[in-house]
């Protein structure tokens, strides 16, 4: 086991430890449940949407729910894993209500750019503007468990887990939507290789 | 290893999930495989591509939104738990009919309920005063068998009588004289041992205390002198003493009793 590996598990546990907790009563301290992974959902979300004001709604519907269901937690296996389930039906939901699409004008926003040159933070927007877009057109199951593997640090363990189906067949989808994403992409941009 | 098997894990080799020995694998089969190469190239390109996609903070009203959605609740959950406890009390207040009628008719029921209460309350005591009654019956039925026993013309008779008196509890007067007459005056000496061992349960009676004292100079019989002295140390009486030493002024007093009265003496002047 690494160093790595370890912190992950200590602070998984302490995780279960926090949302027991809440579930017998102590509410307040799903604030440090908050505190702890909120950018990161937010970020799972802004990628999953690409619009970051429903992403902030999102992140605000799964606390809500977690505290609606808290009673069902049952401290078994890692506490991110049942809140990406939370984070997952969230979005599922979201996507139901609005009929598959996100319908809204702030997808795809421009982000703040750091960058002193504009002509390369033209560049950079374009790439990113681009590359969102071909996500969005993935479907949802794989692109969640893209963005999982890539961004969330979920091992495939856990994405299985997560999605209730063997390692397996996480490991083949998740191959698969890399390749249907990189042949979107370069639809996208006009067939050209970059 | 086939190729597929291969490009599978080349997801786990770009998130660095492979061990040393298994990414030196997949190197070694692209080194030799231009198709897989290829794959693994834009594979990793689409990858990496990713990455424009940095992480991104989502603004302060995230937290605001949270913190106050979070108290709300909490309000919620005490509101409710306190709704809970007042239900319980509302429930008890439901019990209370509305309509003066039904309201008079509770009233009326636990008047009655509280009557009835009473009534088997007070029954039990009194059946405890006939039973008191029926033993106070008993005693003075044995108390006059007993007295009219140690009348009796035989000393078994007379025996009988005084055994008899043990039961008792609380002695009358008569009875008491009675045993006191028959220790000062009755020929058998068994007769008159029995008496000392009846009285000695009763010496707390003044009366018996005082016949006990004066009984020791009448008596001649040896035995029972003995027998009233160890009485008189054992509980403990000291106005035995003068008693007890006129005793010895006896000039034919046995010296086993003699002995025992001296004893007796020192022990209770102690």
């Amino acid at each position: 086991m690494t160093a790595e590996q370890r912190t992950d598990r200590m602070e998984s546990l302490s995780d279960s430890a926090i949302m027991e907790k809440v579930r017998d009563g102590q509410v307040e301290k799903l604030a440090i449940l908050f505190e702890r992974h909120h950018v990161k959902i937010f970020n799972f979300f802004l990628r999953l949407t690409g619009s970051h004001n429903l992403s902030e709604d999102l992140v605000q519907d799964v606390f809500i729910r977690i505290l609606k269901y808290r009673s069902t937690y049952e401290g078994k296996g890692k506490f991110t894993v049942w809140m990406y389930r939370v984070a997952r039906n969230v979005h599922v939901d979201h996507l139901r209500k609005n009929k598959g699409t996100y319908n809204l004008e702030d997808q795809f926003e421009e982000p703040e750019s750091k960058e002193d040159s504009p002509m390369h933070a033209l560049e950079q927007k374009k790439d990113k503007e681009l590359i969102q877009k071909a996500l969005s057109q993935l479907p949802v199951k794989k692109r969640e468990a893209l963005i999982l593997s890539r961004f969330q640090d979920m091992k495939y363990k856990e994405i299985a887990e997560l999605f209730g189906c063997r390692e397996g067949t996480i490991k083949a989808s998740i191959h698969r939507a890399v390749k249907q994403l990189g042949e979107i992409y370069l639809e996208l941009q006009g067939g050209v290789p970059s | 290893m086939t190729c597929s098997n291969i490009q599978e894990r080349f997801v786990e080799y770009l998130t660095g999930q492979l061990s040393e020995k298994e990414s030196e694998e997949i190197r070694a089969h692209v080194a030799e495989c231009s198709d897989c190469r290829r794959e693994l190239e834009s594979l990793t390109e689409i990858w990496t591509k990713l990455g424009v996609l940095k992480e991104e903070r989502p603004g302060d009203r995230l937290r605001t939104r949270f913190y106050s959605m979070l108290e709300t609740y909490k309000l919620a959950e005490e509101e409710k738990i306190r709704k809970e406890r007042e239900g319980l009390f509302s429930r008890l207040k439901n019990l209370w009919p509305r309509k003066p009628v039904f309201q008079f008719a509770l009233t009326l029921g636990m008047l009655v309920l509280g009557l009835v209460i009473g009534n088997v309350w007070t029954v039990i005591p009194q059946q405890e005063t006939v039973n008191t009654a029926l033993a106070d019956e008993v005693q003075t039925m044995r108390q006059t068998l007993a007295a009219s026993l140690i009348d009796q013309g035989s000393a078994s008779e007379r025996l009988q009588g005084i055994n008899m008196s043990y039961t008792l509890v609380d002695p009358d007067d008569k009875l008491l004289d009675k045993l006191l007459s028959t220790l000062n005056s009755d020929p058998s000496v068994n007769v008159r041992l029995a008496a000392v061992e009846a009285l000695y349960l009763f010496h707390d009676h003044p009366k018996v205390k005082k016949g006990l004292i004066d009984s020791l100079s009448r008596q001649s019989s040896p035995m029972v002198q003995a027998a009233l002295i160890d009485l008189m140390v054992s509980i403990r009486e000291r106005r035995a003493v003068d008693a007890l030493k006129s005793l010895l002024e006896q000039e034919d007093l046995n010296p086993e009793i003699k002995d025992r009265a001296e004893k007796g003496i020192q022990r209770l002047s102690f």
